[in-house]
């Protein structure tokens, strides 16, 4: 027998079995509803974020400011691109990365970065060969740790939490929010849910159709730690400052 | 992990006479334990989740074989590794393994009480590659060469006085008066290990059956570098951590992170399902699950302890404890402390080298209301110490509880009729005379004495039945 089949007949033994289970013994406990209705549940989530999309944005914006967020509502993508280039001017960054979410490519005044004397550069490798990719990876990496600001997009907001959803995938690095000490997260009408539970259910549904991806990050609010007499500290690790403009 | 569970009663004595240590433990009550009790009151269906998580919990350890199979097959789906340890040896020298096989110099590790149990810094310390902690407070307590205080917060017996003077003495850093100045230095000490390791390894929250989805509850951001930055991510996890499906998650976040740390969500929630995917720009190549029994498989089968496998580790009955309160972390002796440690202790490092655990408690009830999940920490403590005083599964306990077993039968019998009880208060009252000063009993003697070595105990009132004779009268 291999380590394997030792280890999991030693749990049969302690459990009093000595077959393998073809299926529980006892009824699984649906948490968030029958399995065989998620479709339905899906549809449910969709028309919700949709129809009660004020509603939640409003509810985000009051929960993120007390997670830690500086949070700004803004009109459009334009004036998300300025209030980007009004924090940079604020902490005087001499450069900046981004993920390539539609939204930041929308909203991110270029021009106007590069004449305030500041780099924009966007983390995505392009997936050319293997010899290239691991140098460009290491190069890459080195521009964000020096950047001052990482701007992003996201996949999902939370209004029960004040989170911001990522999901890494191509021109989305996990670590553009990470390295830098300022992240901007850039959230769009209609990406607000109302709680954990709806994020699950649609990453479930994810999952059924191949598209879970290999990472997700929940962020709520900035690296903290109050590891030293309670004292809470932020950007222990990660950035202490974080921005949540709301589009719309 | 070397055990000093034995020592319990010579430990919590020098924490107690420690001043600094009390101060520190003080401050649990009105941090972590009011901020739960907060943000547990600010969610509406609290009672609601905890029902569900516990029935959730309660079937997967019923079918915990089934549940593991399905893990390991979903993580390897993904191209992801897995591996099941039955012991803490058997783990750390996987793991080793792993970082031999990719000539790694350097580990970087996120908190894991899993990596404490299992010894996995000193065996890898033995193979030349050095681990770095990289909580903060893993960081400071492995700079100190100490071991972690609290489930949650590994290192806050130790004052910021404590933590700059150890930063000058081992970083060679300025002394630094302000606590943010020594985050800021550990910032820039560990970025720089995060940008050269060549392995990653972290523990897990919670294992997902369906999806192969190790979740990771951080605040700092060092578990999300961990599993970002370098080529190679291990993940250790003991085997009760697994729940059937991502829908579950909602649930049991929520649980565990109000009850840690009372924060309606910790900074990050990370989900790790395998290496990085060709077409994603950053992220591990290889992934490793390495899956621990280490004895968990004994509270498995005994069915008056199973339920301390639906632990979550939040430390919520820690914070609750008032012998924890006084005591603190280092007193248990091992690497889980408090009243569930009191629990996995022993049945983890054997029941003869911590006889004293079970007794670490008043049997309050305070850390089962705290529990998120339910569990009845009190009942299996009283199992416990039954365990030791009859000694039929641990024969070699008999001796030891003469002295308890004599005790619980006097009180049974005295208790069982009415003469009886009310001569043993008169007892007890005529023999306090002799001993107290102003009202209070200031030392006991023989067997009694551990009630009075560092409190005084008060002595014990007149019966109701004297005092309204005694007030007619006047």
């Amino acid at each position: 027998m291999s380590e394997r089949d030792d280890f999991l007949a030693n749990i049969r033994g302690a459990l009093g079995r000595s077959a393998p289970l073809e299926a529980p013994v006892s009824e699984t406990p649906h948490s968030a509803g029958p399995p065989d209705e998620l479709d339905r549940r899906v549809e449910m989530v969709r028309e919700l974020i949709s129809r009660d999309a004020d509603n939640l944005m409003s509810v985000l914006a009051r929960v993120a400011e007390t997670s830690g967020w500086k949070v700004a509502r803004v009109p459009d993508a334009q004036a998300a691109g300025d209030y980007v280039l009004g924090v940079a001017r604020e902490i005087e960054a001499r450069s900046l990365v981004y993920s390539l979410h539609q939204v930041v490519r929308d909203a991110l005044p270029l021009d106007a970065l590069s004449e305030a004397g500041m780099r924009a550069e966007p983390v995505a490798l392009g997936h050319e060969s293997e010899g290239k990719d691991a140098q460009d990876r290491a190069r890459l990496r080195t521009v964000m740790e020096a950047s001052d600001i990482g701007v992003t997009g996201v996949d999902y907001a939370i209004s029960e939490t004040g989170t911001c959803v990522i999901i890494p995938r191509a021109g989305v690095s996990r670590l553009v929010s990470l390295l830098p000490p300022v992240h901007i997260a850039l959230v769009e009408r209609g990406q607000v849910l109302p709680s954990l539970d709806e994020l699950f259910t649609l990453r479930r549904d994810d999952f059924l159709n191949g598209n879970l991806g290999s990472y997700m990050n929940l962020i709520t609010g900035p690296s903290r730690s109050a590891d030293i007499e309670y004292k809470l500290i932020t950007g222990v690790h990660g950035p202490g400052e974080v921005h949540m403009v709301l589009i719309g | 992990m070397e055990t000093q569970t034995r020592q319990f009663r010579q430990n919590s004595a020098s924490a107690l006479a420690d001043a600094n240590v009390q101060k520190n433990l003080a401050g649990l009550y009105s941090g972590f334990h009011s901020a739960r009790l907060t943000a547990s009151a600010a969610t509406s269906d609290w009672q609601e989740l905890s029902d569900v998580g516990r029935r959730i919990k309660a079937h997967v350890i019923e079918n915990l074989d089934y549940y593991l199979e399905m893990l390991a097959r979903n993580v390897e789906r993904v191209g992801g590794h897995v591996y099941f340890a039955k012991d803490a040896q058997a783990a750390s020298d996987y793991v080793a393994g792993v970082a031999r096989k990719h000539s790694v110099d350097m580990v970087i590790k996120s908190k894991s009480m899993l990596s404490e149990e299992m010894g996995l810094n000193e065996r890898l310390e033995a193979e030349g590659i050095e681990p770095v902690e990289t909580d903060l407070g893993e960081y400071i307590v492995q700079l100190a060469g100490d071991t972690p205080f609290h489930i949650i917060a590994p290192a806050i017996h130790k004052s910021r006085e404590d933590v700059s003077q150890l930063f000058t003495e081992t970083l060679g850093s300025p002394y630094h008066e302000d606590i943010e100045d020594l985050g800021r230095e550990a910032r820039v000490q560990l970025r720089q290990k995060f940008m050269e390791a060549g392995m990653g390894v972290s523990g897990a929250n919670f294992l997902v059956a369906e999806t192969g989805t190790v979740t990771l509850v951080t605040n700092e951001g060092n578990g999300r570098m961990c599993t970002s930055m370098p080529k190679v991510h291990v993940a250790i996890s003991g085997m009760e951590k697994v729940i059937p499906s991502i829908e579950d998650l909602s649930v049991f976040l929520r649980l565990l992170i109000r009850s840690a740390t009372g924060q309606m969500l910790s900074s990050y929630v990370t989900t790790v399902t395998g290496p990085r995917r060709e077409y994603e720009e950053d992220g591990p190549e290889e992934f490793h699950l390495v899956i621990v029994d280490n004895g968990r498989s004994r509270l498995l089968a005994d069915p008056d302890l199973r339920e301390a496998l639906f632990c979550l580790r939040c430390g919520a009955c820690l914070n609750a404890c008032p012998i924890y309160r006084k005591v603190g972390g280092h007193a248990y002796g091992w690497v889980y402390p408090g009243p569930i440690g009191a629990i996995v202790s022993p049945m983890l490092t054997g029941l003869s080298d911590a006889k004293d655990l079970p007794y670490a408690s008043t049997l309050c009830g305070a850390c089962k209301e705290a529990c998120p999940v339910q569990i009845d920490i009190p009942r299996m403590l009283l199992y416990l110490r039954k365990e030791l005083t009859q000694g039929d599964n641990y024969p070699d306990e008999r001796s030891a509880s003469a002295t308890e077993s004599a005790a619980m039968k006097g009180w049974r019998a005295s208790v069982s009729s009415d003469g009886a009880m009310r001569a043993s208060n008169l007892l007890a009252r005529l023999g306090q005379s002799v001993l107290s000063k102003d009202g209070k009993v200031s030392s006991l003697p023989g067997p009694l004495s551990g009630w009075t070595e560092h409190r005084e105990f008060p002595t014990a009132a007149k019966p109701f039945r004297s005092r309204w004779r005694e007030m007619k009268d006047q």
